[in-house]
């Protein structure tokens, strides 16, 4: 081989610029996520306190915390995880598993798909329509129902891919001990594709924590203590937006506070979440 | 080459293996079996029987059809839309291809082990009780003696008996395919079908499974496909040879690498050609 060569030269010069490029795209990123986090930590920091997670939220002029958000976005948070994981999994399954042949498979990937990368804010205002004009009021159900519809294609695109990971192999040995198909399925391919499909639930968690638009128009907001799921309820994404609009410099404080929460928050689960995919991987 | 493609070997009838070639009965047998991947004719009119309670090898050059064939006894085709087989296949005399036969049942009495290492991922207990789970009750102190006693057969007891609820994939290679033989053999199949299950283990792991072939062979009918004549020789009381998609010639081993009644056969067992 000849050094000089000019294909290995011209080669050199495409990886060299690749690489650089890359890089720069990288430490792009990475500047504009650093500073975002340092903005927050700086202004949110001091402002979280105690009373942050003890006291309600304030009207204006007077001291609170976030205590009735925090609560209002775990309830719904938790409500719609419990709805959207389910129907999530099975329909991914159906998908990888069991939808080899005929239009229903493909049709709903092209639906799941759009439903997707569809604006929150249209989930929002179809929640709306569907249950809060409905039943004549915002309530924590609609906006967990809202969230829900926001798990959902999360968590069947990653169960699917997920489960489209695990190798026909595998598959095919329990089958040839004469295991029916749900069983393969129960035992074996959710077994194999564990860690992804939890990975992908958390990432949709993450996802809805910090989701505003569909709650707006469906759990609306409420200052005072409320666990009723019945009435409207309160949350941090929602509480941010009104407080950080207002012309209140109490109600800002809280907002940083409630949006270093929130970050904190989607890291953590991000953070578990690729913690739990890499033990697996490396542990078979 | 061209006389190759033109060999019939159709005048092999299935009947004659029971008289002349075998004092055993024929635990299947195939006739005019077909099978297409799709459009592609993979197994072109097959007729033979497989002889109980004896090992069978196939062996011809790489994509004749032998794992085709193999795959066909379980019908493990049916897990992929577009592969299909036309004709017969009876186990002690019944139609397997049969649509109305249970798959499943089916699968449980015609085990099969891969070429590949398949452990489940779970503990090495629960890989060999999973299979066992699915047709029998059987008390904890059973299932403790059913997993030992496969794993003893399988030559991997030694080995495992103090990790048996460590993870399957944490064993070796060689130790997870005497797992995957393990746990074949762990719900008492009648036939186990075994596609290369040496072909990635050293040669310890390798005499082993062998032995455990021979061993088998008293309680199970084998079939084994295998790339390695000597391996074929050793272990296996007939062997048929494949080409292209076709049966050219089925005999007791002996007889078929000494002296073979096809050219061809003999062209491929002597390395001259394949
Ligand atoms: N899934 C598939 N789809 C289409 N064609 C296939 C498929 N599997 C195998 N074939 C074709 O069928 C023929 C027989 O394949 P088969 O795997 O049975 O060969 P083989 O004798 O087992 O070969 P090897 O010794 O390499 O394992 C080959 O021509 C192959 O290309
Ligand atoms: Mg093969």
């Amino acid at each position: 081989m000849n050094r000089k060569n000019t294909l290995y030269l011209r080669r050199r010069f495409v990886n060299g610029f690749n690489l650089t490029l890359s890089m720069v795209t990288v430490a792009f990123a990475l500047f504009f996520l650093g500073w975002i986090l340092l903005t927050l930590i700086e202004h949110g920091f001091g402002d979280i306190s105690l009373a942050t997670f003890t006291q309600m939220t304030p009207p204006p002029g007077s001291e609170g915390g976030l205590l009735n958000a925090i609560v209002g976005s775990l309830l719904m948070v938790a409500v719609a995880t419990l709805i959207g994981t389910p129907v999530g999994i099975l329909a991914g399954t159906y998908l990888a598993e069991f939808g080899k042949t005929g239009w229903l498979a493909p049709g709903t990937r092209f639906i799941n798909d759009i439903l997707l990368s569809g604006p929150s804010i249209v989930i929002g205002l179809f929640v709306y329509e569907l249950v809060v004009h409905r039943v004549g009021h915002f309530s924590g159900w609609a906006g967990a129902i809202a969230l829900s519809l926001i798990v959902i294609p999360v968590v069947v695109r990653t169960s699917e891919n997920m489960l489209l990971l695990v190798p026909n192999s595998l598959r095919e040995a329990a089958a040839a001990l004469g295991a029916p198909q749900w069983k393969v399925v129960m035992f074996v391919s959710y077994r194999a594709a564990k860690a992804g499909i939890i990975t992908g639930i958390l990432l949709a968690v993450a996802r809805i924590f910090g989701e505003t638009a569909p709650l707006l128009f469906t759990a609306l907001n409420n200052q005072f203590w409320n666990t009723d799921m019945n009435a409207p309820m309160a949350s941090l994404a929602v509480i941010i937006f009104q407080f950080a609009m207002s012309p209140y410099e109490d109600w800002h404080h809280l907002a940083w506070a409630g949006a270093l929460l929130i970050t904190l928050l989607v890291l953590g689960l991000n953070i578990l979440a690729r913690a739990l995919f890499r033990r697996d991987v490396t542990h078979g | 080459m061209v006389e190759l493609h033109l060999a019939k070997p159709h005048d092999i009838h299935p009947e004659d293996f029971q008289g002349t070639q075998m004092n055993t009965p024929n635990k299947l047998l195939v006739r005019e079996l077909n099978f297409y991947y799709g459009k592609f004719h993979a197994l072109k009119n097959i007729n033979l029987g497989i002889p109980s309670k004896k090992v069978t090898a196939f062996i011809g050059p790489s994509g004749c059809g032998k794992s085709t064939l193999l795959r066909t006894f379980n019908r493990m085709y049916q897990l992929y839309p577009g592969q299909r087989a036309e004709g017969e296949i009876l186990l002690d005399g019944r139609n397997i291809l049969d649509k109305k036969e249970d798959l499943n049942l089916l699968r449980a009495k015609v085990g099969m082990v891969f070429q590949k290492p398949t452990p489940f991922p779970m503990s090495i207990y629960d890989n060999i009780a999973f299979g066992v789970k699915l047709y029998e009750r059987l008390s904890k102190s059973e299932m403790d003696d059913r997993v030992e006693w496969a794993l003893k057969k399988a030559a991997l007891w030694n080995e495992v008996k103090d990790k048996l609820d460590q993870n399957g994939t944490s064993l070796s290679g060689g130790q997870q395919q005497r797992l995957c033989i393990a746990r074949g053999i762990a719900v008492k199949p009648e036939v186990l079908l075994l596609d290369e299950p040496c072909s990635a283990l050293d040669p310890i792991s390798t005499a082993r499974i062998e032995e455990l072939v021979h061993e088998l062979k008293h309680d199970y009918t084998i079939v084994i496909v295998t790339h390695n004549m000597q391996q074929a020789a050793r272990v296996s009381d007939y062997t048929a040879y494949m080409y292209l998609g076709e049966l050219i010639e089925m005999g007791d081993t002996d007889t078929m690498f000494t002296k073979p009644t096809r050219k061809e056969t003999e062209d491929y067992i002597t390395g001259k050609f394949g």
